[in-house]
């Protein structure tokens, strides 16, 4: 069963033709790396699985009830005031009432158990470390449990430990919950030491590789922006 | 020196108004909005002085001034803009043309000051009543629309799907800063806006980490300036605003002291 089908699958902005022909089928519970330079479409395809308005083509078939989206950027700063239980908490919403209800609560612990947060869950995130930061975002787009887990670039700021300690909880999930993750990334060699396959942007296509390949794509995509690129944060 | 009735109104008047600043307030400092509500001051004045200059009371000048200009603000802010530069160009028009009024309208200088530097001893039994509606409706309207501006001002970059209440919830909360900075300038003067709005929120923060607390703590703190800035007043025969100013100086430096002390 897939939980992403495309057929034909196109995006454009205006003229501008950002993908074309796109045949891509992610199968349920599986973890896809999803790469290409800047500007090759993986924002495009994402936004497109999230039905954000875009001018789209063919035949795109998503069968999450729920995706969890963790953005790229997000400025925490040191005096940014809430815990991390209430941030993780933020756009979970059930109803209308000014406090958090035991409903919400027990949603917002068991995301923060799943995340390993427990004993940080009441430090003030802009206090956290770039690592509990990131992995705070990634439990706030767990509260809805969703079925299909979109992370863009999530390891960019992180130092090695740190990536590792992400990618081996998210790998968790996936395995455990049958959790589909996305994961958007220019960090091939990492990456490839998790994901079961790829959905790689190039020049206006989409290709869709076994894990097994990533290992060539790692030798063949070397221009100087995968891996190096230094990400603002 | 509760026996005079101008003092009675003077304290009813600071309490609500610091109650409807600490609430906005938070939002106001979690959105990054301090220079905006302060600019909306500014063209506050300017609704003011046009108030006065077309004969309407300066608060409902203010009042036009103030919503109109943040409605203008909220759409001209995009990707492609950035929210100070817009925010400097309409209230440096704004300014400009309060300046403007005020010469067209003969106005008196008592009343220019009484703009700029609040007059809180002088609000009448009226105005109070006045104040209070809108106080109400300011808080009604953010309580009701509670959840969504949390998100907004605390993660907007979490709404990855902007719905038409995302995305209508920006204008109204802009909308009531306008009001709230309307109702909050006759008790401080639209030149000491932030000192009520802006302040005890930031204060707040260093002390407090959920959204209900840091409302809850920035009222108190809106609160205790307020109160003792008009004690200090009547005791001294010195102007209300500046003591409320120096009281929430005073805290906001030692909360950020303390925070960085211990964090």
């Amino acid at each position: 069963m897939s939980i992403i089908k495309t057929k034909d699958f196109g995006i454009r902005y205006g003229e501008k033709i950002v993908l074309s022909h796109a045949n891509i089928d992610v199968p349920i519970g599986r973890f896809f790396a999803v790469l290409g330079e800047n500007g090759a479409g993986k924002t495009s395809f994402v936004k497109a699985l999230i039905g954000q308005n875009q001018q789209i083509s063919g035949d795109l078939q998503v069968n999450a009830q729920r995706i969890g989206f963790v953005p790229q950027f997000r400025e925490i700063t040191r005096d940014y005031p809430l815990t991390v239980s209430e941030f993780v908490g933020l756009n979970y919403n059930q109803g209308w009432h000014l406090w958090t209800n035991s409903s919400e609560k027990e949603a917002i612990q068991d995301a923060l158990k799943r995340m390993d947060l427990l004993d940080i869950q009441n430090k003030r995130l802009g206090l956290a470390s770039g690592g509990q930061k990131q992995r705070a975002f990634v439990a706030q787009a767990l509260v809805q449990n969703p079925d299909l887990l979109i992370l863009d670039e999530s390891t960019a700021s992180l130092d090695h430990e740190h990536k590792v300690q992400l990618l081996r909880i998210v790998k968790q999930l996936q395995e455990t919950e049958n959790l589909t993750i996305l994961f958007i990334t220019h960090e091939l060699k990492l990456v490839s030491e998790f994901a079961d396959g790829y959905l790689l942007f190039e020049n206006g296509e989409a290709t869709q590789g076994e894990a097994s390949q990533l290992q060539s794509l790692t030798t063949r995509l070397t221009y100087s922006h995968f891996e190096d690129e230094v990400h603002h944060v | 020196m509760f026996s005079y009735s101008f003092m009675q109104n003077a304290f009813i008047a600071g309490t609500i108004v610091s109650i409807v600043a600490g609430i906005v307030g938070t939002f106001v400092v979690a959105r990054n909005y301090a220079f905006l509500t302060h600019s909306l001051s500014e063209i506050g004045f300017a609704g003011a002085a046009f108030g006065l200059f077309a004969g309407w009371p300066a608060l409902l000048g203010m009042m036009i001034a103030t919503s109109g200009a943040s409605i203008a603000i909220g759409a001209l802010e995009s990707g492609y803009t950035k929210r100070d530069n817009v925010t400097s160009a309409i209230s440096a028009l704004a300014i400009g043309l309060g300046i403007l009024f005020l010469a067209l309208g003969h106005t008196s200088t008592t009343a220019a000051t009484g703009i700029l530097f609040g007059s809180v001893l002088g609000i009448s039994r009226d105005d109070l009543w006045l104040l209070v509606a809108l106080a109400i409706l300011v808080v009604a309207v953010l309580l009701v629309n509670y959840r969504s501006l949390r998100q907004l001002a605390f993660d907007e970059t979490g709404i990855f799907l902007q719905n038409w209440r995302q995305k209508s919830v920006r204008y109204i909360f802009l909308v009531m800063i306008a009001l709230s900075v309307s109702i909050s300038s006759q008790l401080v003067g639209s030149l000491l806006i932030f000192v009520l709005v802006t302040l005890p929120a930031a204060s707040a923060r260093y002390y407090t980490t959920t959204v209900i607390k840091l409302m809850g703590l920035a009222i108190v703190l809106a609160l205790f300036g307020t109160w003792a800035g008009l004690t200090l007043a009547y005791l001294t025969n010195l102007p209300t605003s500046f003591f409320i100013a120096i009281i929430e100086v005073i805290i906001y430096l030692i909360s950020v002291w303390q925070f960085q002390k211990n964090a």
